[in-house]
């Protein structure tokens, strides 16, 4: 899933303070069960916003509003009437939400109350770690299942390199070096001789670098 | 006339257990008249007593009667018992009716209008005529009562000892029911004082609730010496105070059954001297109740099981008792067909015996051309419609179940007024239809933390056998919240939204209890049978697809909103368990566990206006009713102190605050 962390609420505050009336867009999928940003959230970061803007005698209205996926046109223009009178769009989706909002409302000003942060999967309950870095390549066969360009700070494709200590990344000792993991994981299946051959360049026009990507699904069309 | 019934009286207000509305906690379904026995609990645990009787009252006419001589088959379908002891659901029904009496409170009933413009004739006052009456006066028809004996009441009043159920006790919930509009006309008896026929031709029905009126005698060789008495002309003179023949030192009891305990008891008290039951069934097949046989051995009463009458001994007047072995008492079909070894014969001495085999019904009022019998003397009925073969003409009570509790009485009482009611054209939809929650699961119930039942407190054996005066004194107000704190509250937990769910398994994750599941697909839910209604995941989930039967989110919220209104400043958010409370000044809501309390109600509650709001939590190694509790409170609570500094509010606006629990919930 795509996790989205809250920003600081200082930062929410002042771009929020300028405004009105404000609508609080949860979304329910990704953010949701990452527990940040669902209807919960919202709920919880409306609350916050009228009890702060009680405190500091701004008028207005905070109301909030969740949608499914705020990834979809068609659950966003279902909260038209929401947004109907409203200053301010606050997401607390991934950064999708407020863009794809600022598309379909262009009148309403927009803002993120999340930062977007990664790919990733729940290693134990509230914990959430990056395992996919979209680049468009996908070549984990070749290293038992494991991203290199994900989990790699540098992104190797044919580590590890010389920072690589007692199995952890030089950058830090809670983070396992990944081409330490790769090679166990080779040697496991008796393939740790694989690992002599060179991996070539990389494809990167596949990746973000190739410059913003569209997928298109052949097949039936309406 | 369009109502909602489950045995006569309007249910709007019960709860159903999530995703099947007939699924109930197994004491309401294995209650006869299926009082809603949790709601009561829950209420009495809160201290709410007034409220708790009010629940009792929505089915059962006789609250007071009943909390007292209950045959309980609720608490042996409690699933508490199978954690350690079942909850002492009959108990607590006292602790309701006392508790709200001494505050003055449940006690007044309603204005009851005849709208019906119908008048129906009840034969017999005993429980099963009361509760029909009951329920026929609330739904709009007019009952009248006809009753032989001086005083209403029934067996309840002439067969029942004023220890066991004290006569002002009775009167009380006589009373009520007469406040309803009951007429009782006692010294009435029917076929004596009034003709049945003139019943029928006055009244658009007649209820023929009689009971069993009169002892089956024992035919046997000298029944008819002196001091050979039968239990019921016994019991009824013993009641109404009249003088009792001399009993002499030793007596004797035939029979094994809660009257012939209720006899033997009596006679204890009487005559100061040696009580000897004798019954056909083993020590383990007596059919009284446990708990009724353990009260008579505790008052120095012996039984003589497996032993059989033969003949009454005595020249001139009873001396004892000759008894043959019993071998076996009921056929390979269960059916009442004792043998006996006719050589193995004794005699016990006894001044005075008192048979107490069985009682039957007096029909001898109804005429040739009224209701008719089988051959056997009893009434043709229908057991579904409460019907006799002469239209216009019902039946209810032990007079066509045969021997029984009250409570199954007042079932009967309560089923007949929906008959005669619908019979007279009023319109009552009647849904019976309720199926037990399964047992507690074998890994869920070793998580429940153990408590003691509350044992009723008695006076001393040696005490008690000088007086009538009623030997269980009430659990009382400490003893009754900590007591009802036991119920595991089955069937009240978590609400499953399949709509708004978003898979994201934080539920499967943080329950204690194992109660949340999902598939491969993300569908899911939550078991009923496993939930023990904590809220740990409702304030987990994110995408608020989870809420509580017990207090939903709404409620809760509207009920914060509306507590800090009305006492304004403080609120305390507390716990139903503790008894106590941590800011004593502060407007109070009481909660199952505060672990059902999440960031955005405790934010809700200062931005409802609420100055400072106090929560309640148990200490981290007293970890109260639920398992996690505790540590969910302090989470929400640590997480709500955060939100506040975020935005320049003092964190401490929400303080925690430490209340005992363990006390209550590990016993004395």
């Amino acid at each position: 899933m795509i996790t989205a962390e809250r920003k600081p609420f200082d930062q929410i505050k002042t771009v929020t303070d300028q405004f009105e009336n404000i609508l609080v867009v949860g979304c329910n999928t990704c953010v949701a069960v990452c527990l940040t940003g669902g209807e919960k959230e919202a709920e919880i970061l409306a609350t916050q916003l009228r009890l702060q803007r009680q405190k500091d005698g701004i008028g207005g209205t905070v109301e909030t509003v969740t949608v499914l996926r705020q990834c979809e046109n068609e659950y966003v223009d279902a909260v038209a009437a929401q947004v109907a009178g409203k200053d301010l769009i606050l997401s607390t989706a991934c950064s999708i939400g407020p863009q794809l909002f600022a598309d379909r409302f262009p009148q309403v000003r927009v803002a993120p109350a999340m930062n977007t942060n990664m790919l990733g999967v729940v290693k134990e309950h509230h914990v959430w770690t990056e395992y996919c870095a979209a680049c468009g390549d996908c070549g984990i066969f070749n290293t038992g299942g494991i991203c290199p360009i994900a989990r790699c700070a540098k992104q190797l494709t044919n580590g590890p390199c010389g920072g690589s200590q007692d199995g952890h990344c030089e950058i830090s000792k809670d983070i396992p070096c990944v081409w330490q993991l790769i090679y166990l994981k080779l040697a496991s299946f008796g393939l740790e001789g694989n690992l002599s051959r060179i991996s070539g360049p990389k494809d990167w026009s596949k990746a973000n670098s190739g410059g913003p990507r569209t997928m298109k699904k052949e097949g039936f069309k309406p | 006339m369009e109502r909602e019934l489950t045995n006569g009286i309007s249910r709007s207000t019960a709860r159903p257990v999530p995703g099947d509305a007939r699924l109930r906690p197994p004491c309401e379904v294995a209650c006869p008249i299926h009082t809603d026995a949790q709601r009561y609990i829950q209420l009495v645990a809160e201290g709410k007593n007034a409220e708790a009787l009010g629940v009792v009252r929505e089915t059962n006419p006789m609250p007071q009667v009943i909390g007292r001589i209950c045959a309980h088959p609720c608490e042996e379908a409690c699933r508490r018992g199978s954690v350690d002891e079942p909850i002492a659901i009959c108990n607590l029904k006292r602790v309701a009716s006392d508790g709200a009496k001494a505050a003055g409170l449940g006690y007044e009933p309603p204005a009851v209008e005849f709208t019906t413009g119908k008048k129906v004739a009840i034969i017999g006052s005993g429980p099963s005529g009361l509760a029909a009456a009951h329920d026929l006066a609330l739904m709009g028809v007019q009952p009248v009562i006809f009753e032989k004996q001086p005083e209403a009441g029934g067996f309840l009043r002439t067969g029942i000892l004023n220890y066991r159920l004290p006569k002002d006790i009775l009167d009380e919930d006589i009373d009520y029911i007469r406040g309803l509009g009951v007429e009782i006309r006692t010294g009435a008896g029917v076929g004596e004082d009034i003709k049945f026929d003139d019943l029928v031709a006055e009244y658009d029905a007649v209820l023929i609730a009689v009971g069993l009126s009169e002892s089956r005698p024992l035919p046997i060789p000298g029944a008819d010496l002196p001091q050979v008495l039968l239990a019921v002309p016994f019991l009824e003179d013993v009641n109404a105070g009249r003088d009792i023949p001399e009993l002499g030192k030793e007596i004797i009891v035939i029979g094994g059954g809660n009257v012939a305990i209720d006899v033997a008891r009596s006679a204890k008290r009487i005559s100061g001297g040696k009580v000897t039951m004798v019954c056909l069934e083993a020590d383990h097949e007596m059919p009284a109740h446990d708990w009724e046989v353990a009260d008579a051995r505790a008052e120095g009463i012996e039984m003589v099981c497996s032993q059989g009458p033969n003949a009454f001994v005595g020249e001139g007047k009873v001396e004892g008792l000759q008894i043959k072995k019993c071998e076996s008492v009921f056929d390979e079909h269960g059916r009442f067909a004792p043998t006996f070894c006719e050589t193995e014969l004794s005699v016990i001495p006894g001044d005075t015996v008192i048979v107490t085999i069985g009682q039957m019904s007096n029909l001898s009022f109804l005429p040739d051309t009224g209701p008719a019998l089988n051959q056997r003397g009893i009434l043709i009925f229908d057991r579904e419609q409460c019907t006799t073969s002469q239209r216009g003409i019902f039946a209810s009570g032990e007079v066509v179940t045969g021997p029984g509790a009250a409570v199954n009485a007042l079932a009967s009482g309560k089923r007949a007024a929906i008959a005669v009611a619908r019979y007279l054209g009023v319109d009552v939809s009647f849904s019976h239809e309720l199926v037990a929650i399964a047992e507690v699961p074998a890994d869920v119930s070793e998580k429940i933390k153990p408590a003691a039942r509350r044992q009723m407190p008695v006076r001393d054996s040696d005490e008690r056998l000088k007086d009538f005066e009623e030997v269980e004194t009430g659990l009382g107000e400490v003893d009754g919240r900590c007591e009802a704190s036991r119920c595991l509250l089955c069937g009240s937990g978590a609400r499953y939204s399949e709509l708004k769910c978003v898979a994201c398994l934080t539920c499967v994750r943080v329950c204690p209890y194992g109660a949340p599941w999902a598939d491969k697909d993300g569908l899911g839910g939550i078991d009923a049978g496993k939930c023990q209604a904590c809220g740990i995941c409702f304030t987990q989930c994110p995408a608020k697809a989870i809420d509580l039967t017990v207090v939903s989110e709404d409620d809760l919220m509207a009920s914060i909103a509306r507590t800090v209104t009305a006492f304004g400043g403080e609120l305390e958010l507390g716990c139903w368990y503790s008894q106590s409370r941590v800011a004593p000044d502060a407007g109070f809501i009481s909660l199952p566990c505060t672990s059902r309390l999440s960031v955005r109600m405790l934010l809700h509650a200062l931005e409802s206006g609420a100055s400072k709001v106090f929560v309640a939590v148990c200490s981290e190694d007293d970890d109260g009713h639920f398992v996690h509790g505790h540590r969910q409170t302090r989470a929400a609570v640590a997480e709500s102190q955060k939100a506040l500094a975020e935005i320049g509010l003092d964190p401490e606006l929400i303080e925690l605050r430490l209340v005992a629990v363990k006390k209550c919930m590990a016993g004395k």
